[in-house]
């Protein structure tokens, strides 16, 4: 029943958009026009609830609930099971693709009707591609053929809240960009056919789609941080890599969008910038699903889905990039920036952005490359990032502490050094009260603090002259991203580990910290059994701190094993215990990190969330209908 | 501006495309992962056998032959797909095929095999995977190798394919 309804209504969804492409080439058609948007939506709201229904239902006549889910699992996982596998997974993105597809139409009017309707043709055929790709190699609705008592089970490290709402908030990042690359396309198509102001459309979207991958992303990495005990929070995986490829090229377009607004400049490079961001997400999802290589996100392995999603990459990028060949000469002057201006900075750390992403795509595929030559496995790691991502990024902080303070055009010597002298005042000053708490020789350690505090200083003080300039979105997203950068050197720079084997009553010293193992005991969870620890966290006084106890978790339904850290957070550092394998003779493995300032990174992330809904406001206002 | 330098961003896109075309192309399996367990000797256990009502050991199945070991589950569709290979490989003169029965119905086992045919020589049932984790398998369909020794050869993780039938075939050729 169900099967058949999923699958009419993915074949329904099919119908709407490609009469959505159809009809959109006819302006008289308005009409059906807009019953093909509506009918798109509601459908595609149906699927998605349709799955939802089953897999909350724990109906197993799908096999996509049946390879996914399970009768004892609870609520929030029953429905965040849905897209925590492939096939639901491409029901949620078409769906929010939808969405989009959505207000795109709502901003139609008659003075952009051209533009818009050209925009909602591209979007209708990237619909049409994804719901085609989801029928075809990835239909949830698929029927079971023998009937079952009960479902596979959810992978367990899956089963967390971060992780239930990490994915939708990542595709309306990913898919957001669609926009931008639809009006792009469209921008160019059309030429100089029309007047309206594309890029005024393009950026509320732009700033949508990068606040909620920034945040998406975020998600990701505090899930990593507490469910996979590694005591880190980014591993430069090729899935992470994958959605910061977008992350940046999204950054360096946001920011060339200011340049076109303010000054009509670097009109090519955004429409460039746009299509590449979109082909990049695109790209992350085809690295994904094609199981092309094998990473902790990698789904289930299918060639058919590889190379249809491959397939509809080179349509959609050859289509697009050669169009740009083509046309976009008529978008390109020669005007010249002067580099202390803001569109100078602005210009300097797009280089920056680009070059980053191209060292961490080069990072990412080469080992693919490699072995398509040599036939040898390599893998490219940490170290690789580090010493290639680190130096181009420390320069591109520098330039974005000060790009804000900065005048457009250009900016006069004496100005410069009277607007930027009492952030220098206020750097050095915070600096160095923060460099005699944490004494530290390392370099890049100093070098992060410093920048960090450059960008938060300048940040604050144009939020307190509150003169030319003044977005309070871009304050606040940067004073994020100064409080982020905080994070990052802390825990990485100052990160102290230790690996010990201990038995109950035994005692772990680390950074003037003393933490005693209490006892182990079994506790039984809803679907899971777990051994449990208890650690007692004394300071240099004696005094006690707080109890931890991480867990180490047996699912029986999937066979496996998970281990939860157990962590104490204040806001200088993060005290943080993994339970190993051991018995109760011969003591058991653990291992605690002391990760100063790691909260700031969340509480970062958080911040340029805010910062970056706030600026979307603004420009929604801007194109209000 | 030169007009070529617009191409740019096209031709950078159309390398990397090539690149990914190739490589899927190519019947490279990602997973191919050089098994930690490869050139070693198999791992023992016992289990039900699904075909005769008596206990699988492995020590009794694993001797003198090349064998073809084979997880699979009747609800994993790639299985369904790669059957008529492993039935090809049943007809090979000196290959004795071997399945596991992975985290399955073992009624709807039978089913199946009656359904679609049994190359089978004898089935181990792993109810509940501890085969499969013992044998390092990531997921299901997967297929070893093993040569008269007991030693591991040769690992595919995934579905059999034309390509791949022809490249285990010759290599079974090698081994016998």
């Amino acid at each position: 029943m169900i099967s058949s309804l999923g699958t009419l209504s993915l074949g329904l969804s099919l119908f709407f958009s490609i009469s959505q492409f159809l009809f959109v080439r006819k302006t008289n058609k308005l009409k059906f026009i807009s019953i093909s948007v509506n009918g798109l939506l509601i459908i595609s709201l149906t699927s998605f609830f349709l799955l939802m229904y089953a897999h909350i239902t724990s109906d197993f006549s799908l096999i996509n609930v049946f390879q996914n889910s399970h009768t004892t699992k609870p609520l929030i996982y029953k429905i965040s099971g849905v897209w925590g596998n492939h096939e639901g997974s491409m029901l949620l993105w078409i769906l929010v693709l939808t969405i989009f597809n959505y207000f795109i139409y709502k901003l139609y009017n008659t003075k952009n009707s051209t533009f818009i309707l050209k925009t909602l043709e591209i979007q209708s055929f990237i619909t049409t591609g994804f719901i085609l790709f989801t029928i075809l190699t990835s239909n949830p609705f698929k029927k079971m053929i023998s009937t079952v008592e009960n479902g596979l089970g959810f992978n367990p490290i899956l089963q967390d809240p971060a992780l239930a709402i990490h994915p939708p908030l990542l595709y309306i990042g990913y898919v957001g960009f669609s926009a931008a690359f639809s009006m792009s396309v469209a921008t160019l198509s059309l030429s100089k056919n029309i007047n309206t102001d594309w890029h005024n459309y393009m950026k509320p979207f732009v700033m949508a789609a990068w606040t909620f991958l920034s945040i998406g992303i975020a998600l990701g990495s505090l899930w990593a941080y507490y469910e996979l005990g590694w005591g880190g929070w980014w591993f430069w995986d090729p899935v992470e890599n994958a959605s910061f490829m977008p992350w940046l090229l999204g950054t360096a377009l946001l920011h060339s969008l200011i340049v076109v607004e303010k000054r009509k400049s670097l009109q090519g490079w955004v429409l460039l910038l746009a299509i590449l961001t979109f082909l990049l997400s695109v790209l992350g999802t085809f690295l994904v699903r094609s199981g092309i290589l094998t990473s902790v996100h990698t789904f289930a392995l299918d060639p058919s889905r590889g190379i249809y999603i491959l397939g509809f990459m080179a349509l959609l990028g050859c289509y697009s990039l050669i169009l740009f060949g083509s046309k976009s000469k008529l978008y390109f002057n020669n005007s010249y920036f002067s580099f202390f201006s803001k569109e100078g900075a602005i210009l300097v750390n797009n280089i920056f952005m680009i070059i980053t992403c191209f060292t961490v795509l080069l990072g990412t595929i080469y080992p693919l490359l490699i072995e398509a030559i040599t036939n040898n496995k390599i893998s490219v790691g940490e170290p690789y990032y580090n010493s290639t991502v680190i130096p181009i990024i420390i320069p591109a902080i520098f330039v974005m502490g000060m790009g804000p303070m900065l005048s457009w055009r250009k900016e006069k010597n004496s100005e410069l050094i009277k607007k930027i002298l009492p952030g220098i005042f206020m750097t050095i000053t915070l600096s160095i009260f923060f460099l005699s708490i944490y004494k530290t020789y390392n370099l890049i350690g100093i070098l992060g603090i410093i920048l960090a505090f450059w960008i938060i200083s300048n940040n604050l003080v144009i939020f307190y002259r509150k003169k030319i300039n003044y977005s309070l979105g871009m304050i606040i997203a940067h004073i994020g991203v100064g409080l982020l950068i905080l994070g990052i050197t802390g825990s990485s720079v100052w990160q102290k580990e230790k690996i010990s084997k201990v038995r109950v009553g035994d005692e772990i010293k680390i950074n003037n910290y003393n933490i005693v193992f209490n006892k182990i005991s079994e506790v039984r969870g809803s679907n899971y059994l777990a051994l449990k620890g208890s650690f007692s966290v004394y300071n240099k006084n004696k005094k006690l701190i707080t109890t931890l106890s991480p867990e180490n978790r047996f699912y029986p339904i999937t066979e496996s094993f998970t281990s939860e850290a157990s962590i104490h957070t204040n806001i200088i550092r993060d005290l943080y215990i993994v339970l190993g394998q051991g018995n109760k003779n011969d003591g058991w493995t653990i291992r605690v990190y002391y990760n100063p300032l790691v909260v700031w990174i969340w509480i970062g992330a958080f911040i340029i969330f805010l910062g970056g809904i706030v600026s979307t406001k603004v420009n929604l206002k801007r194109i209000k209908i | 501006m030169r007009n070529y330098l617009f191409k740019i961003p096209f031709i950078f896109f159309a390398i990397i495309l090539l690149i990914f075309f190739y490589l899927l192309i190519i019947e490279r399996n990602p997973s191919e992962i050089p098994s930690a367990l490869l050139n070693k000797k198999i791992q023992k256990f016992e289990s039900h056998s699904l075909l005769y009502d008596k206990k699988f050991v492995s020590d009794e199945e694993f001797a003198d032959e090349v064998i073809l070991v084979n997880f699979f589950a009747t609800w994993c569709k790639p299985c369904r797909d790669e059957h008529v290979f492993i039935k090809k490989f049943s007809n090979v003169d000196g290959l004795k095929v071997i399945g596991i029965n992975y985290k399955d119905n073992s009624k709807k086992a039978i089913k199946w095999l009656k359904k679609l045919g049994n190359p089978y020589s004898n089935i181990a049932i792993d109810a509940k995977g501890k085969i499969a984790i013992d044998w390092g398998v990531y997921g299901i369909p997967e297929t070893f190798i093993i040569n008269s020794e007991g030693i591991i050869k040769y690992r595919h993780v995934g579905p059999i394919t034309k390509k791949t039938y022809k490249r285990i075939s010759l290599l079974i050729e090698e081994i016998k």
